[in-house]
């Protein structure tokens, strides 16, 4: 391919990769995302090779002043978007800028227009960094530089035609040394790129920084959580259970390998029920004490601290920006370790943060679950306080049919105990697990699911279920939260979605306390079920950006500290942690490559996946060869044309010595023609010239590789020369 | 066994016997017949034309005929003649002189055009149509022709077109006092080339014409070329440049002389030295140039003049 032509293609190309970064990280207007698209698709046609295409969609001929025309009126454009439209100087800048890509686009003729688009993708790639820190960045960086180096190389293979005249635009013309992309270009500027790569990741870890992600603050776009706000109605979690985005993720350094089972994850608990909705009437904060920096600790109430509880259970949480304050821990957490400010927490025992957080955090929790004690299984009388009752007796104004339930139910029963379980066993036994109820738009929905529809979702069941038992005097209420099913084995954590969002029960027993339970029967898992294969490779996706976010955007300055320190103090090398790092990163490719070998052969027949893995290399190595023909690579390889170069070099500098002698060899005259000329003006360095040609039209023009011997020689003996010039 | 730059010094060695004092003359003959050329010889009588061309075919082992052109001449004594065969009772093809491996046309501008393109055509296409049947000529196949730049009376000069069959056209001129000497100074022989002895075989000769077509020339080498054939397309000194077949036929003969000098590869040497001789009669000069002076070595001058105007790759 010529150099020219190269040169447009990855102009456009380097033009599309920032494109795509900005339309993946900025939310652009649609009709300015069809603009810059269809700009680029038809400058693309019109480089093609087509010619068809080409003569269609001619270059607009417009003159340089109706182009300045349009890009003040861009200009304009700009101001009355940042001021009325948009009202953001950075998106309606972004918008600018894409309408500056297109006018370059279509004006795309002389060198300096080219400059002008590489100046355009730059300071876009720029932009689409500044508003995100996903994964996703990584490819297009990546596509980015190969394209920016290509491109950059082209430009200096190029070059302007020699029109001295201004009046006359510089267009571009390739080199006549460099006619066309050759494979030694080819693999010189991947090289190339490879290697600033490279040095990017070096410096990355190296350079001090300030702050990352300065513009990202407040741009981010939170996920819209339902159910932890002061007051939620009935029915607003079933909307969000076709959600798949991630809320958060779960690791549980206590429990490395995965159990079966779910994972309740406690968000808000609520009180107060009206009938149509939820509200907490104990939203109280209170600022937890910070015990070591960074370190928040829940003072459990009296009653707490006489409670049995449960082992103490690690859990670290990665949170993505929500619109909630709420801080997320498996159910009844005693500490909290994260980077924030202040945390708080209200009586009905939820966390939070002073202010919902726009960047996702990550923060450590401890918590305990409460377990039953053995002194609940006797009946016995219990008096609560009635500030206490107020609250976890409360009741809408509803018809007796619910306490009549409830009383039916729980009558033979003794113990609060065996009458919260007999309640829960009826919800879960005899009614249907449904996302299709329409329940928030009725009346009496808690009358409506328990009586006529019977069908439900988490919120319907745990509402019931906190009405009957209060109905018949057991102090309960509503707490929300996630219930995380999906486990990610490749980095062996709980990947909680919106999905999962749950609501559940907690029921206050005399002697152990909140205890926690579930009416809703387990169905809802059906949803999140999708083709193996494909829910592989999103698990492998999730856990490359979990660490993603860990070793990158979260790498801070302290990390970098932690670096130098090692290095200073010599205990660990940074090859090792290095290697430690790529390690674990690179672990979950290995491990789905040998959990992809065991799913192919059955996990047992280990010889019979060689075999197969042997079999797929080979015929991997066959296409290589059919379709890359290394035999028909041009005939000498590198080192014979570096060679061919080093002697051409040799010759030009003999020539350029002779001429310093007054023995110039004119344009037309060939190699030996002018040794003839040579010995007879020259004749005492004749020989010496004579070797130097011989060897050089060998090389140069039989392209017949010199032996190492050959060139010493030729080298010597243009010292020698060099020396009867001086002499 | 001999190599072929062996081989092809055996024969310039073996002809320059004979001929006296004209190395570049036997080299450029070895050249043509390598690259499977024809060669127009130009000169005065009574240099050695028919010489120089019988010796190379002794010292080839090849058969070896000579035509008399006269403005008599019938295209069947050249190609041959089918004449009825009464005791077969039927046309039998007695072949002409043309069927030989080295054939000598003297004066061929002293006969008719139409004669003329009939050696001409034989010489393009190696073989020889009569009667609806084609009878391939033997291989190798050259032609050597001559005519006399002194005489005008009474011929009919080729035309350009069909001067561009010939691979090169040579002067062989007198030789300097002191070979002239020598020739007179030899054991007199009526037919000095008789006593040659043959140094090759024909079909070793085959062997190395395709050799010579497999020497390497460089792109570079065939960009520059292409720069001296447009050159002589662009120059105002000439009204028809060279043709494409011009420049397939300097590619062919710079291979050769590649070969004959004992290497695999062109280069630039070869091509500016053998363009003068491979292209010069293959122009036309502009009438600016005066009828006079439209002479052999006016071309020669010009394409040399252009050849000198053409960058060569370095």
């Amino acid at each position: 391919m010529p150099c020219d032509q190269a040169l447009r293609l990855t102009s456009i190309g380097l033009a599309s990769v920032s494109f795509i970064g900005l339309v993946l990280g900025a939310s652009l207007p649609g009709w300015l995302m069809f603009l810059t698209a269809s700009a680029l698709m038809v400058t693309l046609l019109r480089t093609g090779p087509v010619n068809a295409i080409t003569s269609v969609v001619r270059p607009v001929p417009l003159s340089a002043t109706t182009w300045n025309i349009l890009v003040l009126s861009g200009f304009l454009g700009f101001w009355i978007d940042s001021l009325w439209i948009s009202g953001d100087l950075l998106a309606s800048g972004i918008h600018f800028l894409l309408v500056l890509m297109v006018i370059k686009l279509f004006n795309l003729q002389h060198r300096r227009d080219y400059v002008h688009l590489y100046a355009i993708s730059l300071v876009a790639i720029l932009a689409a960094a500044s508003r995100t820190s996903d994964l996703w960045y990584v490819p297009v960086f990546l596509a980015y530089l190969l394209a920016g180096v290509w491109t950059l190389l082209l430009f200096q293979l190029t070059k302007d035609t020699a029109v001295p005249s201004a009046d006359l635009p510089r267009r571009l013309e390739p080199l006549e040394s460099y006619s066309g992309v050759t494979p030694k270009l080819f693999w010189m500027a991947n090289g190339l790129a490879a290697a600033t790569f490279g040095l990017t990741l070096v410096m990355f870890f190296v350079i001090p920084r300030v702050n990352a992600g300065l513009y990202q603050k407040g741009y981010g776009e939170n996920v819209r959580t339902s159910g932890f706000s002061d007051t939620v109605d009935l029915g607003s979690i079933g909307p969000i259970k076709r959600d798949r985005s991630v809320v958060m993720r779960v690791e549980l350094p206590d429990r490395p390998t995965h159990e079966v089972g779910h994972f309740y994850v406690r968000g808000m608990a609520f009180d107060r029920y009206d009938g149509r909705s939820w509200a907490n009437q104990l939203a109280h904060r209170r600022n937890l004490s910070e015990d070591s920096p960074e370190m928040f600790t829940l003072r459990g109430s009296k009653s707490h601290q006489l409670l049995s509880r449960g082992a103490a259970l690690h859990q670290h949480i990665q949170l993505e920006p929500l619109d909630t304050p709420v801080l997320f821990a498996a159910p009844f957490a005693e500490s909290v370790h994260g980077k924030f400010p202040a945390v708080q927490s209200d009586i009905n025992g939820a966390l939070y943060l002073p202010f919902p957080s726009s960047t996702r955090i990550e923060y450590t929790a401890v918590s305990r679950p409460n377990t039953i004690s053995p002194d609940d299984s006797r009946p016995q009388p219990i008096t609560y306080p009635e500030s206490f009752l107020r609250h976890f007796l409360q009741m809408p104004v509803q018809s007796d049919r619910i306490a009549k339930l409830a009383r039916d139910i729980s009558e033979s029963k003794q113990t609060v105990y065996e009458k919260a379980v007999a309640i829960q066993e009826h919800l879960s036994h005899n009614y249907q697990y449904s996302l299709d109820a329409p329940l928030a738009a009725q009346a009496h929905p808690l009358e409506e699911f328990l009586f006529v529809r019977k069908t439900g979702y988490c919120e319907h069941y745990a509402t019931a279920m906190v009405m009957m038992l209060r109905s018949v005097g057991v102090p309960a209420r509503l707490v929300t939260g996630f219930l995380a099913t999906e486990w990610n084995e490749y980095g062996n954590y709980y990947v909680v979605r919106q999905q999962d969002a749950h609501a559940w029960v907690e029921v206050h027993l005399p002697q152990s306390g909140w205890v926690m339970m579930d009416p809703t029967p387990a169905d809802g898992d059906s949803l999140a079920e999708t083709l193996p294969a494909w829910h592989r490779v999103q698990s492998l996706l999730d856990s490359a950006r979990l660490r993603w976010n860990r070793f990158f955007v979260q790498y801070s300055a302290a990390d970098q500290l932690a670096v130098v320190r090692d290095i200073q103090t010599g205990g660990v090398s940074v090859r090792l942690w290095t290697l430690d790092s790529l390690a674990s990163f690179l672990k979950p490719l290995t491990a789905a490559f040998e959990a992809g070998m065991s799913h192919l052969t059955g996990g047992y027949l280990t010889p019979v996946g060689t075999l197969v893995a042997l079999l797929l290399a080979g015929c991997g190595a066959m296409a290589w060869l059919v379709w890359a023909r290394p035999w028909k690579w041009p005939r000498r390889a590198a080192g014979a044309a570096g060679d061919e170069q080093v002697i051409v070099q040799l010759y030009r500098r003999t020539l350029r010595q002779l001429e310093r002698r007054g023995l110039r060899k004119p344009a037309a005259m060939p190699p030996l023609q002018f040794i003839r000329i040579i010995q007879e003006e020259w004749s005492t360095a004749s020989t010496a010239v004579a070797c130097i040609t011989e060897l050089y039209c060998r090389a140069r023009f039989g392209r017949v590789p010199l032996t190492t011997e050959e060139l010493h020689h030729a080298r010597e003996t243009f010292k020698q020369l060099r020396s009867l010039s001086r002499s | 066994m001999m190599n072929s730059a062996q081989s092809i010094r055996a024969i310039q060695e073996n002809i320059s016997r004979v001929i006296k004092g004209k190395p570049e003359v036997i080299e450029l003959t070895v050249v043509a017949l390598l690259a499977r050329g024809h060669l127009l010889l130009e000169d005065v009588p009574g240099v050695g034309k028919t010489t120089l061309a019988h010796s190379l075919a002794r010292s080839l082992d090849c058969s070896f005929k000579r035509i008399q052109f006269t403005s008599d001449l019938l295209p069947s004594d050249i190609v041959g003649v089918s004449i009825f065969n009464r005791q077969k009772q039927a046309f039998e093809f007695m072949p002409g002189p043309i069927f030989a491996n080295i054939v000598l046309a003297d004066e061929i501008n002293r006969t008719t055009p139409k004669t003329q393109s009939s050696l001409l055509e034989a010489m393009s296409e190696a073989q020889i149509s009569v009667d609806n049947q084609t009878y391939p000529l033997s291989q190798p196949f050259m032609v050597i022709a001559t005519q006399n730049p002194a005489e005008y009376h009474g011929t009919f000069p080729l035309p350009e077109s069909q001067l561009d069959r010939f691979l090169m056209r040579l002067r062989i001129g007198y030789p300097s006092p002191d070979e002239e000497k020598k020739v007179l100074d030899r054991p007199q022989s009526l037919h000095p080339a008789e006593d040659l002895q043959p140094v090759l075989a024909a079909q070793d000769m085959l062997d190395l014409q395709a050799q010579a077509d497999n020497v390497f020339m460089d792109e570079s080498l065939t960009e520059y070329l292409l720069s001296i054939v447009q050159a002589t397309r662009q120059s105002e000194l000439l009204s028809l440049g060279v043709s494409t077949r011009g420049a397939l036929a300097l590619s062919r003969a710079v291979k050769a002389l590649a070969l004959v000098r004992g290497r695999n590869y062109c280069l630039p040497d070869d091509i500016k030295e053998l363009a003068p001789t491979v292209l010069s009669h293959r122009i036309m000069m502009a009438r600016t140039q005066g009828l006079r002076q439209r002479s052999f070595e006016q071309a020669e001058r010009i394409i040399q003049d252009l050849v000198e105007s053409v960058p060569v790759p370095v």
